[in-house]
């Protein structure tokens, strides 16, 4: 494959050579340079007026070459004859590998193509570009159009689906574009009809290599299939570059670009490409197809490695393979085991499980033994307690109150729960006074009818433990300001 | 040899004894579970409610009890008809690691349970007081029910 540069030092040659060389696409004209590879050319240096200066490919001796041996072959039949113990000396093998290559060729040749008839078509059509993207669509409605303006003398019946033919028709008849003239018409029609002959000839390539495909890729043609794994070889460019591929790029091998006409995306379906087309695939339910796509992209890409270094050729691998990916395929199908009700647990076998933590503490906090109630539940030696109804009746006081207990008042503890609480409690009523929340003033009017001033600093403090949202909080200020 | 009673969807299988070697080998053999022998016939009109009661929650506290069907008319088991007096069918003995367990239900006789229950959940109930007190070691426990789930049969002297 030429590099960009040799590519384009190529075409400037071209330009040069072409006005004398008669443009016709026969078959048999002589070899000229490589076809361009891949990649977009430039479009300044491309001569876009001359369809011979994009493709290049049919007049190339290699594609001669291989097409004559292709149809020697179909021609010849199924010929799966002994063959030699070291298959890359076969002919027939390197035909094989011939052909992946030059359908990869062909396809990169239908997309230069494309974009050349797109370029001269825009003028008289530019919306068709995005409403067809298969360039073999495109090429088969430009054909079929031509310069017609009025779009319902134009029956393109077999070629899109019937969403996309009504809304191309509806396109047209809105759309900005001029008919072209004779010479440009002309040449886009030959164009057309060169990208529908270079389909045909992939098609035929492509069948070929799949009538040899069981004994090229056994492996890979038991789990997926010949159509598949032909088309599969032939988008990757041969069994060792299908080999090289991780499995993510093999499910993604030969999917379409879905066009949207304005339809949502919302039910468009997962990437899967040839592998669709299998016959696995097709027999899975649809809600388990996302799985199996992915085994079968892995599968096969096991196949195709083994296939590659001609590990198995009998096939048997494969087999195998294509086994296991039944069993699981099934073994996701099957309904989950009954429930059976629970026999219960033994009683007290299982120990409660205690809660720690400053939480509980607090809780446990509310119900604890004060110190009020721990001083009368004693009593001091040799004096009688005081009682609730006098004279030994009612309640006890015990060291409560008592002289000589060395306690003068007993003032209920304060626990550091209850402090908390009052100050909050003390700060909302008193330093809100009613006002709807947001800032909070530094003055506030207090019920005993002055005016407090209360240190804002001191909210800096409430804020601080980050716990409490701010958001809502009645004396929450600004909690971040910046200088601009 | 220990036959299979006929079962529904939700339960196991219990064990219907009809010999005294099938009572002794599973009143030793169970440890550390409660052992529920009913006493019964088939043909009692009480019996196959209660059976189905039984029937029900025996997967439901496999485990910490088993239970068991003791068929009252056969020779054999007459021996523990008149060890334990049993008159009133069905009639239910607890035992614990071969101990007999009796339980206090307000009625006269602690050594057994008379009568059937009135749903699963007082079955579960007893079963569980008594698994209970015998984890601490009483031999006597008191019932959980309340008098009025507890059923009383009125003892009929001859037909009276």
């Amino acid at each position: 494959m030429a590099s960009l540069a040799d590519s384009f030092l190529a075409d400037l040659d071209e330009l040069s050579d072409n006005e004398a060389h008669p443009d016709d696409e026969d078959l048999d004209a002589a070899a000229m340079e490589e076809d361009v590879d891949g990649d977009m050319p430039d479009i300044e240096t491309l001569n876009y007026d001359d369809l011979d200066s994009v493709s290049k490919l049919q007049k190339t001796q290699r594609y001669n070459d291989i097409m004559q041996k292709v149809d020697d072959a179909l021609e010849k039949g199924t010929d799966i004859s002994s063959h030699g113990i070291v298959l890359e000396d076969d002919p027939e093998y390197q035909l094989i590998v011939d052909c992946n290559a030059l359908s990869v060729d062909i396809e990169n040749e239908i997309i230069i193509i494309h974009n050349f008839i797109r370029d001269k078509y825009r003028l008289k059509f530019p919306e068709l570009e995005s409403l067809v993207h298969h360039p073999i669509d495109y090429a088969r409605v430009v054909k079929k159009i031509g310069n017609e303006v009025d779009l319902t003398l134009v029956d393109l019946d077999g070629l899109l689906p019937s969403a996309i033919i009504m809304v191309v028709s509806v396109t047209a008849s809105t759309t900005s574009g001029k008919p072209l003239s004779e010479e440009s018409l002309q040449k886009t029609i030959d164009a057309c009809d060169r990208a529908l002959a270079l389909d045909l000839a992939k098609k035929k390539v492509l069948d070929f290599v799949e009538s040899r495909m069981g004994y090229i890729a056994p492996n890979l043609s038991a789990i997926a299939g010949t159509a598949v794994a032909a088309k599969l070889m032939g988008t990757a460019g041969g069994l060792s570059a299908l080999a090289k591929m991780p499995a993510c790029n093999v499910q993604l091998l030969g999917s379409k670009k879905k066009t949207l006409a304005g339809f949502s995306t919302a039910t468009s379906q997962f990437r899967v490409g040839y592998l669709e087309q299998t016959e696995i695939f097709q027999s899975t339910p649809p809600s388990l197809r996302t799985r199996a796509c992915r085994l079968l992209a892995a599968k096969s890409t096991l196949a195709a490695r083994v296939d590659s270094i001609r590990g198995d050729p009998t096939g048997k691998t494969g087999r195998d393979l294509r086994e296991e990916i039944r069993k699981k395929i099934e073994k996701w199908q099957e309904p989950p085991p009954a429930k059976q009700p629970k026999p219960l647990p033994v009683p007290d076998s299982e120990p409660k499980k205690k809660r720690g933590g400053r939480r509980l503490r607090k809780m446990k906090e509310r119900y604890a033994v004060t110190d009020m109630r721990k001083l009368a539940n004693r009593m001091q030696f040799g004096v009688p307690e005081e009682s609730s109804l006098g004279d030994g009746l009612g309640e006890g006081y015990g060291m409560l109150g008592q002289a000589g207990s060395g306690k003068l008042r007993v003032s209920l503890a304060q626990s550091k729960l209850a402090s908390k609480v009052a100050k909050r409690f003390k700060e909302k009523q008193y330093g809100s006074s009613g006002a709807t929340s947001g800032l909070t003033s530094s003055l506030a009017f207090t019920p005993v009818q002055g005016i407090e001033l209360s240190n804002p600093q001191a909210h800096g403090n409430q804020l601080g433990s980050g716990i409490q949202s701010t958001y809502f909080s009645e004396t929450g200020t600004f909690s971040k300001i910046k200088r601009m | 040899m220990a036959s299979f009673g006929l079962g529904k969807m939700s339960d196991f299988l219990l064990p219907t004894l009809s010999r005294k070697r099938d009572v002794d080998c599973i009143i030793r053999d169970t440890l550390d579970k409660v052992l529920v022998l009913r006493f019964g016939r088939a043909a009692d009109p009480l019996c196959p409610h209660f059976d189905e009661i039984l029937s029900k929650t025996s997967r439901e506290v496999s485990k910490f009890a088993t239970i068991a069907l003791v068929d009252v008319d056969s020779e054999e088991i007459q021996v523990y008809v008149k060890y334990f007096d049993i008159t009133l069918i069905p009639s239910t003995v607890f035992f614990f690691n071969a101990h007999h367990m009796k339980m206090d239900s307000g009625t006269a006789d602690h050594t057994k349970w008379v009568g059937s229950f009135h749903s699963k959940q007082d079955l579960i109930d007893v079963v569980e007081a008594i698994f209970r007190g015998a984890m601490k070691g009483k031999l006597i426990v008191s019932c959980p029910l309340p008098p009025e789930r507890i059923p009383r049969f009125q003892l009929l002297f001859k037909d009276v």
